[in-house]
């Protein structure tokens, strides 16, 4: 989810429209699905939970769309785009390591602080959140009247060029920059796997970038003495290359930047290339039909031809209805458009949801629990009958606690591959030391100590369907100076007369119970009962003895 | 003042106890314990109530009292060196060397000499060319000292002169202790006349605190998912069955994720070291994903356009959302029209703290049915906030899921919480349903119930969910939703 950092005044500049407060501004950015982060003086943070939309990513691309939902524009909001003369050629050597650029030049730009702030910021997202942290796309803006086309877009080996990357001073090597510069080292791995390194070079032999790591210091520092831009995207897939170019421009022209396309030039017209040759950007449109009942049956509401129409509009559509055929016609930027109910909720976000009538549900049905929770609840029932506490545990645990306190070292477990913290390692296989934990960090509370757990436990099973194997555990312990065997016995037995189950009691030794110590089977399920051998308690830090017993229900 | 039948009436049972079996002569507590039959530690409080109430008088006296050294409990347990020297002479014939008599007796050689120098002079042995044999003159009675040893445990009096000479032998050393004593008062004996008389009934402080009791009771946190469950069950849902480990294909895949999502990666949700993959099910429901994904499928739809990864789908996590269980619904198939939920454990990496758990219980369901439009996901989300949430207002916000569409999020105005976020919903993508062969429209949601439940609970750290504070779970009111 993009988080984006604006200014008001700025927003409201560009919409052409003061906000009347805190709600007014509320109730439009709903319309771009976001929502305020906070707002301290005229620094505004949203929240854009449109994570496929990067045209709303920007003080821009938020003004575009609100001018259209409150009726200001309507439809497809058309840009010029004059013919720069800059050739782009791309070299075959980088088919493989990140074959396609697309190029443009925004020309007569007045760039202002908010204005450098807001590409900064809309160049940030967009390869981090639409790029995927910059594998898809890496975007580079640099000055254009330092630069001397044609531009080429060509693979080098580290031993072949170096340049000043940006906030740098001396020329490094490709190599130098992954291992030293902190872009470099943060993107490195991007670039793994071949020994060509792409690069943005002009005709003077200077280069613009090496994408999507950095830009280089020459041409790639562009400040408010900047006037006219050249603007590079590199990717794997031209749909995703072709929208973040198109979101860029539009934003620079959306504050009076003139759009000039460059013509570049594919090493062959075969996949991955759009083309042979062709001009960027395109900002072509296309459409989409289906039947305009389905927007009533979605919706429940029964709209009129013309306002799915005027709705449309106001979503930037392009709508036209012929007998029962709507057909909609939309920038092809807009990739999150996949399916008609792509293009239904939009209507609806322009329609206002808190505009439509809820609707109740007559539906004839009946409510069940799952035999489990019934079953659950009822053995819950019959250890509270014994005065029991019941706790609840997390499922993550550590090793230490699961495993090594419980002389258990060896044991394996299914096992997290990125914990965040040591504690919280591995899934739960029992549920006694989960208690035997819980009483370690109650040493203080007044004794006796009588609590008990109903949870699940993973075991690894290779015959279970994903190779682990759930179960439902009840744990009962006990601590206090006088707790031995016969009292767990008698919580175990009583807890068994309840549940109608059958108790079976055979003499067994587990590691982490002392001599009185037995194997239980409850219902024909397997369980331990004893008391907890003296090495197990004082690796809890526990200072009175504890005896327990757990089975599977 | 309050007369002497209140103030009787008022005695505790051990107090009626002790009195009863009190003199006029002072006695230490532990002899009140044994006549009074009451336990010492209860005779402890007992006769400091007692004191107080003026029924009886305790003293305190410091007294010296003599106590067995470590070689005193060896004497005692093996006897005096002295007569354990003799006896090994005895043994060895009567007649020994001093390194042979010493290393059989097993005495230490300070032991050796003393008990040798006794035996001497008492004219039990005598030493003759650098041997040792016995006169035959000693008889048992004369190794009277160890009974003493037994005297001075068992608190009785020795003479001073056996004192001394056992306190400069080094078997006993003085201690100092405080003693109390009790003895009854006037007041007292009148107290006593009247209860060995009459039979006076205890009467209660009614306003003194009591002992507490450690009942039988649920996690709160339980009570109040069993209550939520109950309501959702008169709503007409039925329980899904959940697991704590799925597949990708479930978590992510059939909910329309596509698998180069960055909510996919590492610092999103956890994945699994062991084991690692799991299995898919039968080959048609993975086809179809896989078309859904890849070109739409049957859904009229442009899917994602990307080559679809059968590996990645099959790799294990802890399940990370309760609509994963949706999912798995769908693959197992469904009835139509039915409501579906479930209460499911979830896991994001996440650091624990008083707002964020790594582990926590989210709710979620779908509805199916032939007719059901977007009005109608308003209408359960307006129930669902009124019913569950207790809510007066609602508002909606549109919203972004990757297997809904449209998508919406639930404000409720709680009447004490304010306006908390409460659900999120939307209506599941074709590119699901109709890749599965599922006919008529689902509406999906899932309740963010922690907040809920914080409230419900009188909490304001998230980790008391969980809580590891048995003083807390002892102490914490039944929670009624």
């Amino acid at each position: 989810m993009p988080n984006l950092e604006v200014s008001k005044k700025d927003l409201e500049l560009l919409l052409g429209k003061k906000f009347a407060g805190r709600e007014d501004l509320e109730g439009a950015l709903e319309y771009v699905k976001g929502e305020i982060d906070s707002l301290e003086g005229d620094a505004l943070k949203i929240d854009c939970k449109e994570t496929n939309r990067p045209d709303l990513w920007s003080a821009e691309g938020i003004a575009r769309d609100l001018k259209a939902r409150t009726g200001k524009e309507k439809g497809i909001k058309e840009y010029t785009v004059q013919r720069s003369k800059v050739d782009v050629f791309v070299h075959e050597n980088l088919e493989k390591v990140r074959p396609l650029i697309a190029c443009a030049v925004v020309k007569d730009v007045k760039i202002t602080e908010e204005l450098l702030k807001q590409m900064i910021q809309l160049q940030e997202k967009v390869g981090e959140n639409y790029g995927r942290k910059r594998k898809e796309l890496g975007i580079g803006l640099y000055d254009f009247d330092i630069m001397k086309p044609p531009v080429y877009y060509k693979g080098f080996k580290d031993n072949e060029i170096e340049f000043i990357p940006l906030e740098w001073k001396v020329p490094m090597r490709p190599s130098e920059i992954l291992s030293q510069h902190e872009k470099g080292k943060q993107y490195k791995h991007l670039l793994e796997g071949s020994n060509l390194f792409p690069i943005v070079i002009d005709s003077n032999k200077t280069v613009a970038s090496m994408p999507p790591i950095i830009n280089s210091q020459t041409t790639g520092k562009v400040t408010e003495k900047t006037k006219n831009l050249f603007i590079e995207v590199t990717g794997f897939k031209w749909e995703t290359v072709e929208t973040a170019l198109e979101v860029i421009c539009m934003a620079l022209a959306d504050r009076r930047g003139k759009i000039f396309s460059c013509r570049t030039h594919f090493p062959s017209a075969k996949k991955p290339y759009p083309a042979k040759t062709l001009y960027t950007p395109v900002f072509a449109t296309e459409k989409m039909s289906f039947d305009k009942e389905i927007v009533n049956k979605k919706t429940g509401l029964g709209f009129k031809d013309k306002e799915i129409i005027d709705l449309l509009g106001r979503a930037r559509y392009n709508a036209v209805i012929k007998g029962s055929k709507l057909t909609v016609e939309y920038p092809t930027y807009r990739t999150d458009i996949l399916q008609a109910v792509d293009v239904i909720e939009d209507l609806l976000i322009s329609y206002g949801f808190n505009n439509i009538a809820p609707q109740k549900i007559e539906m004839n049905v009946l409510g069940s629990e799952l035999k489990e929770s019934k079953y659950t609840d009822f053995v819950r029932e019959g250890a509270i009958g014994i005065a029991l506490q019941e706790v609840m545990t997390f499922n993550l645990s550590s090793k230490l606690v699961q495993g090594v306190n419980m002389r258990l070292a060896n044991d394996s477990f299914v096992e997290i591959a990125n914990p965040v913290s040591i504690n919280f390692e591995v899934l739960r296989k029992r549920l006694a030391p989960q208690l035997l934990d819980f009483f370690s960090k109650n040493k203080g509370q007044s004794f006796p100590q009588r609590i008990f757990e109903i949870g699940t436990c993973l075991t690894l099973d290779d015959k279970a369907e994903q190779g682990v194997r759930q179960s439902t555990n009840i744990c009962v312990a006990l601590t206090h100076s006088n707790v031995n065997f016969t009292e767990a016995k008698s919580f175990l037995a009583t807890l068994c007369k309840y549940m109608g189950a059958e108790l079976e009691v055979k003499k067994k030794v587990f590691p982490f119970l002392g001599e009185n110590s037995a194997e239980i089977t409850v219902n024909g399920k397997k369980g331990f009962l004893g008391e907890v051998s003296p090495g197990v308690v004082e690796a809890f830090g526990l200072r009175k003895p504890v005896a327990l017993f757990e089975f599977e229900l | 003042m309050p007369s002497l039948n209140d103030k009787v009436k008022e005695l505790s049972d051990i107090e009626r106890k002790l009195l009863l079996a009190l003199s006029k002569e002072s006695a230490p507590l532990e002899d009140a314990s044994i006549s009074s039959g009451v336990p010492i530690d209860s005779v402890r409080r007992a006769s400091a109530w007692l004191n107080e109430k003026g029924f009886a008088i305790v003293s305190e006296k410091e007294t010296e009292s003599l106590v067995l050294t470590a070689d005193g409990e060896k004497a005692l347990e093996k006897g005096m060196p002295e007569n354990v020297l003799l006896e090994t002479l005895s043994r060895l014939g009567g007649k020994s060397t001093f390194v042979e008599l010493e290393k059989e007796s097993c005495l230490s050689k300070q032991e050796f000499m003393a008990a040798l120098g006794i035996n001497k002079r008492k004219a039990f042995v005598v030493i003759m060319q650098g041997s040792i044999s016995e006169t035959g003159v000693a008889k048992q009675e004369d190794f009277s000292e160890q009974n003493f040893l037994r005297d001075i445990v068992d608190k009785k009096k020795v003479s001073d002169e056996l004192s001394l000479e056992l306190l400069k032998r080094g078997l006993v050393e003085r201690r100092k202790t405080t003693a109390r004593t009790i003895k009854i008062s006037p007041q007292g004996e009148d107290a006593k006349e009247l209860l060995s008389k009459e039979n006076i009934s205890r009467a209660f402080d009614v306003s003194a605190p009591v002992p507490e009791i450690f009942a039988g009771k649920k996690a709160p946190y339980i009570q109040f998912l069993q209550q939520i469950r109950s309501k959702l069950v008169s709503l007409g849902f039925k329980e899904m069955d959940t697991k704590l480990i799925v597949t990708e294909f479930y978590n992510f895949d059939v909910l329309f994720q596509p698998q180069n999502h960055p909510a996919r990666s590492w610092t999103d949700t956890y994945q699994l070291k062991n084991p690692k993959k799991g299995a898919l099910p039968e080959k048609k429901y993975v086809d179809a994903i896989k078309a859904a994904h890849e070109n739409g499928g049957k859904a009229k739809s442009k899917g994602w356009g990307y080559d679809w990864s059968f590996d990645i789908a099959s790799r294990l996590m802890p399940s990370a959302h309760g609509t994963a269980h949706s999912a798995r619904q769908l693959i197992k198939g469904v009835e139509l029209p039915r409501k579906y939920f479930a209460i499911a454990r979830c896991f994001r990496p996440d650091v624990l703290d008083a707002t964020h758990l790594i582990e926590f219980n989210q709710m979620e369901g779908f509805i199916v049915g032939e007719e059901l439009n977007f009005r109608h996901l308003l209408g359960m989300l307006k129930d669902f906030a009124i019913e569950v949430a207790g809510a007066e207002k609602v508002k909606f916000f549109p919203d972004y899921y990757p297997f809904t569409e449209p998508s919406v999020q639930l404000s409720a105005k709680h009447p004490e919480l304010g306006w908390i976020e409460f659900a999120g919903a939307g209506m599941f993508r074709p590119e699901m349903l109709e890749n599965l062969g599922i006919k008529g429209e689902a509406i999906a949601w899932g309740m963010g119930i922690d907040r809920l439940a914080m409230f419900k609970l009188g909490i304001k750290d998230i980790r008391y969910l969980f809580s590891e504070d048995l003083g807390y779970l002892r102490n914490a009111k039944g929670v009624l939703l």
